[in-house]
């Protein structure tokens, strides 16, 4: 049995991934999860569940097959899903996709992983996002639920000490498949890639390792202090205005 | 008539939105005093004269002065607005150490002093019930940055937290302390702006160059001083009796966004 369970959502692909990964490399025994079945990028040594966070069975599942493997410390609610729409065109549908997955399903294991977690200790930290303060345009329920995220962190912060510490990480532009895809279809890619790199002030886009490294931090005993807190990790971003670099 | 038998005092009062300011509260009744260092520009304005008082907000003995004038004139002050500002249009690389201290003297000190002096004023005011309301200019800067305005968004954070610590130091004296935080606001200043150094733009077209910034406003528009001046009223008068403390971004939802990638 394990005295270090971390359970990732999300885990299959992406910043769940490379979370899980770095979080095996600091000693941690990973339990992933997520809608799909386990896919080939994660190690042999991360378990796996397939559930989803959306449903309450979904996660007394995880917890289950996570207390299996010994005390669960550490909770990373990175799933999450997004449906690029105005609220206009967002169905009912869409509605249970997204709240369903980012607040349904960060509440749900929350919920589930407290009470062990208010006795012997334990540390969330849930994936939030830059877009839970200033809005991505077309992404309506999305920035709304990211909102929800950071709004829980902090009531789970306050209602759950001192046993439980709860942070949120919002990542800005975290250079993924999904990213990739969106310049893909960009008009002019190169353009588009420059354009992006130019708001950055550290000077390139986000990799999932950059948001992995904050979640090591604010899991280990260096972020002892650390509770109801929101950090953006997005290469200075959102610290300049939105006007066009190019401008001036 | 919203601001009928109050006095203000507008810092800043010959310039862009300072001028549209005195002119307002002209209009709805207030009694106004134009502080500036500059005289350039009529303060016959169309709702009546404003008063004029040559100020630079820096120096403690003009302030004194001003203040003493107000206070035989008026004998109370219901409104203060700190407008006077100036931005120098550069990295912290290329500001002087001149440049940097007269930033802080006129936007951060001359703020400072002018509360600080007006304070007797505003408590007469405030007396009975009623509700003084000193009004401070922050910027959008103050909280994300432009490129090459390094001073200007420092003083801007620090306007910021003072009103803050005024809001809760004064407030139980009945005085209200506010910042308007505007975004682009087509005033001289965003003209020089635009320009850089008021030659035109080292060969940019300027023309080209405002559509794009409107462009990236969701309103797709950049604000006018009459629009700064709208929710100055509004906080200036009794409506507002229970706003303190806040920072009022008026920026047409330029901060609202995240930054747009051109995809």
């Amino acid at each position: 049995m394990s005295e270090k369970v971390a359970i990732v959502t999300g885990a299959g692909r992406g910043i769940g991934r490379a979370i899980a990964l770095r979080l095996m490399a600091d000693g941690y025994t990973v339990l992933g999860c997520g809608r799909n079945v386990r896919g080939p990028e994660l190690p042999d040594a991360a378990h796996w569940v397939q559930a989803s966070v959306a449903e309450p069975m979904g996660a007394s599942r995880i917890l289950a097959a996570a207390q299996a493997l010994g005390r669960v410390t550490l909770l990373v609610n990175n799933a999450g899903v997004q449906v690029e729409k105005s609220t206009l065109d967002s169905t009912d549908e869409d509605w249970d996709l997204v709240i369903g997955a980012n607040c349904r399903g960060v509440f749900n294991m929350c919920r589930a992983v407290l009470p062990d977690m208010e006795r012997s200790g334990g540390v969330i930290v849930n994936i939030g996002s830059i877009s839970a303060t200033a809005a991505d345009p077309s992404m309506a329920l999305y920035n709304a639920s990211k909102a929800f995220v950071h709004g829980l962190t902090r009531s789970i912060a306050v209602d759950h000490g001192p046993n439980v510490r709860c942070n949120a990480i919002a990542p800005g532009w975290i250079m993924t498949e999904m990213a990739d895809d969106a310049f893909a279809l960009a008009k002019n890619p190169q353009a588009a890639r420059a354009d992006a790199l130019a708001r950055h002030p550290v000077g390139r886009m986000g990799t999932p390792e950059d948001i992995a490294n904050m979640v090591s931090w604010l899991a280990s005993d260096q972020a002892a202090y650390v509770s109801g807190a929101s950090f953006t990790v997005d290469g200075g971003m959102t610290a300049a205005s939105p006007l066009n670099p190019g401008l001036f | 008539m919203k601001l009928q038998g109050k006095t203000a005092v507008v810092t800043g009062g010959r310039g862009g939105i300072g001028r549209a300011i005195c002119a307002r509260f002209l209009a709805e009744g207030a009694r106004v005093y134009a502080a500036d260092l500059s005289e350039g520009g009529s303060l016959d304005l169309p709702g009546g004269d404003a008063d004029f008082i040559r100020l630079d907000v820096s120096r403690e003995d003009e302030v004194r002065a001003a203040m003493d004038r107000v206070e035989a004139e008026a004998g109370k002050l219901d409104i203060l607005v700190n407008a006077a500002g100036i931005e120098v249009e550069k990295t912290i690389e290329d500001t002087t150490l001149e440049e940097w201290n007269r930033s802080f003297a006129v936007n951060v000190t001359g703020t400072f002093l002018t509360s600080k002096y007006a304070l007797p004023l505003l408590r007469k005011a405030a007396a009975n019930g009623k509700t003084a309301s000193l009004i401070n200019f922050g910027s959008y800067d103050g909280f994300i940055a432009d490129p090459g305005l390094a001073a200007y968004c420092a003083t801007k954070g620090a306007v910021h937290a003072l009103t803050r610590a005024m809001a809760c130091d004064h407030g139980p004296e009945g005085i209200r302390v506010n910042a308007i935080c505007p975004g682009y606001i087509d005033t001289p200043m965003l003209q020089s702006f635009f320009t850089g150094d008021g030659s035109g733009g080292g060969g940019k077209d300027i023309g080209a160059l405002q559509q794009a910034v409107r462009d990236v406003h969701p309103m797709r528009s950049y604000g006018t001083p009459d629009d700064i001046a709208n929710l100055v009223n509004w906080l200036a008068s009794d409506e507002a009796r229970y706003a303190s403390g806040q920072l009022w971004v008026l920026d047409g939802g330029l901060s609202a966004q995240v930054q747009q990638m051109r995809l």
